[in-house]
């Protein structure tokens, strides 16, 4: 089961990311190639890594499920269904066969680029991503950007404003960063569209209809990046560099602008492939309160329904889309922060 | 043209008047169900959104298994062959007339004339008949409708519109069986189709057809333009009001009724408690009850292994808990409580309130005379160091946060006899696993179909046996020949005092043996917008239809 809550994050740098950075150096003793050819490689070798070990663990952790495929295909609540349904659809689906059998028959396909038909939906499991990976992506985009807006404001403005105003900020922050997405969800459409009907509680890919779903997920995200931000750019406030500027006349604003907010967001870039991997799981609450088609809502149905297809197609998507977000946090991150060029 | 009939034994029912006169029905019968205060002349033309709560269907082809999501939306474009009316009589539907021969191992039905599916295909004999060959086929899948006509041996055409049907034993249920969506018919010419494409749009003579489905978005269905099939007590002929419907999917049960207050959508399906409640006091918002049919919510114990198979020790239980309290409380008045295995809309129901009443004292004392003699440090109840511990596996998929409050309080009231209730909360599959594996002591498990003889899947002992899939019907696992026979019996006879009186004793049996607990009814609450009229659930089973709604703009 998706978590229904993500999980705490760790501040710092997510491991994932130095991981990959593994093979690159082993490579490099033996093999000599440019730096960012090897960098490449080791991204990709580490992504089908990953891509492996998704399918391998969903395949057989669904499997230790108890319950039977065979009759969720068939089923759902008050049916049962005959032993000749039972036996065709165990023919038709493969599932008579040993799980070992399964599992590399799974794989095989998975190789060819065919992730098979979802049992619960019988349709291409390529043509169901298609049509549900969009609006996530919307989604989750629209998250990251409002989340990193908010951060920032908010680290902006505590950090030209004082003590008190850094006290209020960082208890807003831990506030948001502790909210359950599915409380804040029904928080959001009480207030906005029970009470004031200001907005729709059905969400659509409209702006008016994108408002409350996108602040669901960033106001938590929006929380936890800002309590990195922002104590970053304090430091950087302090940093000697700041003084020097402060010396030559700069006034706080310029030195916020011109110096600390690069610092602030460099642990915000590092931790965005993080953030956008919990905006996925998020995306599954998110998705099912607000009755909104996406990858979040498919994957909830597909877990419940024992679908094996449909989960594993929608966890490569999601485990694909995480590692791209992370390589492209890593190109930014090397872009802001000319020391890591170097390494 | 009369379809006033008799079979040569009795008459099955009494003629419900000309087909030509359909529409005058209408009066007596839309009272009850729809909305009472229809100001106005129907409206032509608009679109209606409905949001269900219930699971999205993974097939729009009730036959292609056969449960409750697809009932609820195969009602507006697919129909049975009779249907029930509000009295509980078989009215016509696509069927005209239908005779039992003397014996009961045949039946014939004579279709209504001039009925085409929307594909244009005709409805006729060799229609009915494929229909019911798909149903029967394994490649179908099916497994309520398969169920259904299990008896069915054969399907003659005699002529045109005259189908015989030949049965392996008589079949009592049968008319029941046929006025249930997941036998409703489809074009012939559609279901050769590949079942992809037909679970896709499935083809039907209903008053709207599919035309889109984008799965877990909507359903879109557009008004049948040259529908003329009405059942019997519809209030009137013709093509619906509605020009189109948009079935969407809002799993949560908040926001379905936030989007209703807003006016995103007319008409709400799963309504909780609270929300009807609240929506008592709002002037814009209707409520319909229509409860399900078939099986009450109850709780069934398990007697096929300690403690359960004392039947001291599930009196016991039944007299511990504390069912009314809980129910009043946390329903807010939307649910009453049951004494009967059967649904309260079924005819033949049979309640014994006198066996269910809350004693504490008597509980105790049963458990005392049981050899429970002993308690632990916690409170709970020993014999032979043995905690008087009790699974019970819920289904989040099947349990609504009421229910499942319900059970909370249950198990309060049951720790202070002493027992022990081990709640387990699990998604379906998972659930439908410690079935199986015979991991449970109590379970709550729906079952809906039209008529009594639903106690035949429930208590028959042959529902005991599992399926290779691991699940049975049969889940107190209560085996008794007596039963075995009554059952069998009920389901054979088509004499209705005798019928009567079977289905009695063997509700009798089931309640004094203590096999179940009763709770309430299976509940089906729809709120909708008053700008709606028309509305009204099919007495068959309680799927709402749209043919004779309109609205008001």
């Amino acid at each position: 089961m998706p978590g229904s809550t993500p999980e705490q994050p760790v501040p710092g740098r997510p491991t994932v990311t130095d991981g990959d950075r593994g093979p690159a150096r082993i490579l490099g003793d033996s093999v000599r190639l440019p730096t960012t050819v090897r960098w490449l490689l080791a991204k990709v070798l580490g992504a089908v890594f990953v891509l492996w070990a998704v399918a391998t663990l969903i395949f057989f952790g669904i499997r230790l499920i108890p319950g039977d495929p065979a009759e969720a295909i068939l089923g759902g609540p008050g049916s049962q269904a005959s032993p000749e349904a039972l036996e065709q659809v165990r023919r038709d689906y493969g599932l008579d066969q040993p799980l070992l059998a399964q599992y590399f028959t799974q794989l095989g396909r998975l190789l060819q680029g065919d992730l098979g038909e979802s049992y619960s939906l019988r349709m291409p499991v390529a043509e169901l991503l298609g049509n549900q990976l969009p609006g996530t992506l919307l989604l989750s985009a629209l998250a990251l950007l409002v989340a990193w807006l908010l951060a920032l404001g908010l680290a902006c403005w505590s950090t030209l404003n004082g003590k008190a105003a850094a006290v209020v900020a960082s208890g807003l922050e831990i506030a948001a960063a502790a909210v359950p997405h599915f409380w804040l969800a029904s928080i959001l459409i009480l207030l906005f569209s029970n009470t004031l009907g200001w907005l729709p509680p059905v969400s659509t890919n409209s702006a008016d209809g994108l408002v409350l779903p996108v602040l669901a997920l960033a106001l938590p995200l929006a929380g936890f990046l800002g309590q990195v931000m922002r104590e970053s750019m304090l430091n950087a406030m302090t940093s000697p560099f700041a003084l020097s500027a402060r010396a030559r006349g700069e006034g706080e604003t310029g030195v916020l602008f011109r110096h600390a907010l690069r610092h602030a967001a460099l642990p915000g870039i590092a931790l965005s492939g993080w953030a956008f991997g919990s905006l996925l799981s998020g995306a599954v609450v998110v998705e099912s309160i607000f009755a909104r088609p996406g990858l979040g809502r498919t994957l909830l149905n597909a877990v419940t329904l024992r679908d094996i297809p449909l989960v594993t197609g929608v966890a490569l998507v999601s485990a694909l889309a995480y590692v791209l977000v992370m390589a492209a946090s890593d190109v930014a991150e090397r872009a802001a922060d000319p020391r890591l060029r170097a390494a | 043209m009369s379809f006033a009939f008799r079979t040569p034994r009795r008459a099955v029912m009494t003629a419900a008047g000309a087909a030509a006169a359909v529409v005058l029905l209408a009066g007596c019968s839309a009272g009850g169900t729809g909305s009472e205060e229809n100001a106005g002349e129907p409206v032509s033309g608009g679109n209606l959104v409905y949001a269900t709560g219930d699971a999205e269907p993974t097939c729009l082809d009730p036959h292609v298994g056969g449960n409750y999501p697809q009932a609820l939306a195969a009602s507006q474009y697919l129909e049975p062959l009779v249907s029930k009316n509000v009295d509980g009589e078989f009215i016509p539907w696509l069927a005209s007339e239908w005779q039992e021969s003397e014996d009961g191992l045949s039946w014939t039905f004579t279709l209504r004339e001039g009925v085409q599916f929307t594909d244009g295909t005709p409805l006729n004999a060799e229609a009915v008949k494929a229909n019911i060959e798909h149903v029967q086929d394994p490649e179908t899948a099916s497994s309520t409708g398969y169920l259904a006509l299990q008896k069915i041996e054969s399907a003659e055409v005699v002529d045109d519109l005259t189908l015989k049907l030949n049965l392996k034993a008589p079949d009592s249920a049968l008319l029941e069986s046929f006025s249930m969506p997941w036998v409703a018919l489809q074009s012939p010419k559609a279901l050769e189709r590949s079942q992809e494409e037909n679970c896709a749009a499935p083809v039907g003579t209903g008053p709207f057809m599919v035309e889109d489905w984008v799965k877990q978005d909507s359903i879109t269905m557009v008004r049948n333009e040259n529908y003329n099939s009405p059942p019997a007590d519809a209030a009137h002929g013709g093509p619906a009001y509605l020009e189109s419907i948009t079935w969407k999917f809002i799993p949560e049960s908040a926001t379905r009724y936030a989007a209703l207050q807003a006016g995103e959508v007319h008409v709400i399906d799963n309504a909780q408690p609270d929300t009807i409640a609240a929506a008592e006091n709002n002037d814009v918002i209707k409520h319909l009850d229509a409860p399900r049919p078939g099986a009450s919510n109850r709780l069934e114990l398990n007697t096929s292994k300690a403690p359960f198979n004392d039947p001291l020790v599930r009196e016991a239980f039944v007299r511990a808990v504390n069912v009314n309290d809980g129910v009043s409380s946390l329903f807010f008045g939307t649910a009453e409580r049951s004494y009967s295995p059967l649904s309260s809309v079924e005819p033949l129901g049979y309640s014994d309130e006198s066996l269910f009443g809350h004693d504490p004292a008597e509980a105790n004392r049963l458990l005392d005379e049981a050899g429970w003699t002993e308690r632990d440090a916690e409170g709970y109840r020993v014999k032979d160091g043995e905690r008087l511990s009790l699974e019970f596996p819920v289904s989040t998929n099947q349990s609504i946060p009421a229910e499942q409050s319900l059970f909370e309080q249950l198990q309060a009231t049951a720790k202070e006899a002493g027992f022990e209730i081990k709640l387990n909360l699990l998604d379906l599959s998972s659930w439908y696993g410690a079935l199986a594996e015979n991991d449970y002591n109590l379970v709550s498990a729906p079952y809906t179909k039209v008529g009594p003889d639903v106690l035949r899947i429930l208590f028959h002992s042959d529902s005991t046996v599992p399926a290779p899939s691991g699940y049975f019907a049969n889940l107190s696992q209560v085996k008794l020949d007596e039963l075995d026979e009554i059952l069998t019996k009920g389901s054979e006879t088509s004499d209705p005092a005798e019928r009567a009186a079977l289905y009695e004793k063997a509700q009798q049996i089931v309640l004094e043996g203590y096999y179940i607990l009763p709770l309430y009814d299976q509940q089906n609450h729809f709120l909708y917008r008053s700008e709606v009229s028309g509305l009204r659930a099919l007495p068959t089973v309680s799927t709402p239809t749209f043919y004779d709604a309109w609205l008001n703009s």
